[in-house]
């Protein structure tokens, strides 16, 4: 069970990353001080993992980990929860031209979640989206805080929560081992497995939470 | 799939090219052109008691080898520009002065996804890189991104 | 410089980090001695003409700094695979820094993962990677 979770990272079976799902539990361990979190969830690019089985690293590692979807529509990337074979016969998720309001609706109507996720990003992210397309119905959170945004994608997302009022959430989009939990997500209930997620998701009693360390570098050492 | 190309261009190979030797002088230059201070790469003396008992390049020199066609004649176009996605390089055996290298590319894979610049159709070339004793010496997958 | 063994290296270990300034003359003189002498690479105005906003740094050569990164943490690593991902355009005058993690470790095989990345001053990543490293071992 978790309270603490990164909602938002890939595996080695997203492209452009390479960390094994057990390199990353090992990492949490070791950096429990500065990231204490006690769930993950394997939110793999354009497709769906259905056939890892993670119950012996969860044992091990004492984590509790999920396994979602990022997919890509006409209104920037978006993270699937609670991805059943019903959902994955209606849509192609490697399609990279998904009908945002459709998989919203039909998502939500199959027993999942479906979020908006780094909505302050550039061309792949809600804001720039909403400024020139109709607001989609039906959206219940997004994600506030993205471990992999660049200055001030974070920041524009405020006012857009404050204008729908959405849920926030966080996750690191770690696509690198050490990369993992930077970001995260604590709910007020403990979650055990993707139904208790998705319904959390839906009904909100969550907030994102923010593990990054700045750096100081030195200054011209080459 | 939304975009479609003839699949029985992958794997095929578009360039095949024979570099000069490559020379002491090449990877001298090459190291220092990165600030490399790794004596392997910088000192031939120090390098003579090394693990390869003589100079050898950085792993990326490699990536410094022009063919004569960086990328197929009929190379499918998905967009107006090309740019550098990333690279993807396993070293076997390092460069060494003297070695004579030869080249083969083909056209491993083309994918497609969206990011912060819109639509993005990946092209990944893939060279594989050889040396006079038919050693492999390098492969190199090379994602050129369009848009 | 000094040898660092399979045996003394730990998984969490950070590679002491390079931070510089990357300048203009140093992507040119890169650009050149790696034949890439492209206007892309060397001139403000003919990158313009590309549509770039201004002379961007070849992706390979943040490939090359980032080898170099292992290599100056060890000198004994041999670098056997090193993989990056270039996610948006290095437009030299800039700060850099060049950072890295070993995060895993094989005893088998005496070889070690790195992550690897380039950020700027505010952290942003520009470019990302692993590295697969042999390492020597001090009972050879």
């Amino acid at each position: 069970m978790a309270r603490m979770i990164d909602l938002h990272l890939h595996s080695e079976l997203s492209d452009d990353s390479r960390a094994p799902v057990e390199a990353y539990l090992k990492w949490l361990a070791r950096k429990r001080d500065e990231r204490p979190l006690d769930g993950i969830v394997l939110t793999e690019h354009r497709q769906f993992d259905s056939h890892s089985d993670y119950r012996q690293l969860e044992d091990k590692y004492g984590m509790l980990i999920l396994k979602a979807s990022e997919v890509e529509t006409e209104y920037g990337h978006v993270l699937v929860y609670g991805v059943n074979d019903d959902m994955l016969k209606r849509f192609d998720f490697s399609n990279v031209r998904l009908r945002a309001q459709e998989l919203i609706d039909e998502v939500a109507g199959m027993g999942g979640v479906a979020m908006p996720c780094h909505p302050g990003r550039p061309t792949i992210g809600l804001i720039e989206h909403y400024e020139h397309r109709p607001p989609l119905e039906g959206v219940v959170g997004v994600e506030a805080l993205n471990g992999g945004s660049k200055k001030g994608e974070n920041e524009r997302v405020a006012e857009l929560i404050d204008s729908y009022g959405y849920h926030a959430f966080g996750g690191s989009d770690a696509h690198l081992v050490s990369f993992v939990g930077i970001c995260a997500t604590e709910f007020e209930k403990n979650i055990t497995n993707t139904e208790e997620l998705v319904d959390a998701l839906r009904t909100g009693g969550y907030r994102p939470v923010d593990f990054r360390v700045r750096r100081t570098p030195v200054q011209n050492n080459a | 799939m939304a975009f479609d190309f003839d699949r029985s261009i992958l794997g095929q190979v578009f360039d095949e090219t024979d570099f000069p030797p490559i020379t002491k002088d090449d990877i001298l230059k090459f190291a220092e052109a990165l600030g490399e201070t790794n004596p392997l790469y910088t000192d031939e003396e120090a390098a003579a008691q090394g693990p390869y008992g003589g100079l050898v390049a950085p792993p990326t020199f490699v990536t410094r080898l022009r063919p004569q066609k960086m990328t197929p004649e009929h190379m499918p176009r998905f967009g107006k520009v090309g740019f550098d996605g990333g690279r993807d390089l396993e070293s076997f055996t390092p460069v060494r002065p003297g070695d004579v290298l030869k080249m083969v590319s083909t056209i491993h894979d083309i994918y497609e996804k969206t990011g912060r610049s819109g639509s993005m159709y990946f092209i990944v070339l893939r060279n594989e890189i050889t040396n006079q004793n038919g050693e492999k010496v390098a492969v190199v997958d090379h994602r050129i991104v369009q848009r | 410089m000094k040898t660092i063994y399979f045996e003394d290296v730990e998984e969490g270990d950070e590679l002491p980090p390079i931070d510089m300034l990357l300048t203009k003359d140093f992507v040119r003189r890169y650009a050149r001695t790696a034949g890439m002498d492209f206007p892309r690479f060397t001139d403000d105005e003919g990158a313009r003409k590309e549509g770039l906003p201004g002379m961007i740094a070849p992706g390979v050569l943040s490939m090359g700094l980032l080898a170099r990164l292992i290599s100056e943490w060890n000198p004994a690593a041999q670098i056997t695979r090193i993989g990056t991902t270039f996610r948006s355009p290095v437009l030299p005058d800039c700060n850099i820094h060049l950072l890295g993690f070993v995060t895993q470790k094989d005893d088998e095989q005496h070889t070690a993962e790195c992550d690897i990345w380039m950020e700027n001053d505010d952290g942003e990543r520009w470019v990302i990677g692993t590295a697969a490293v042999a390492l020597p071992t001090k009972a050879a």
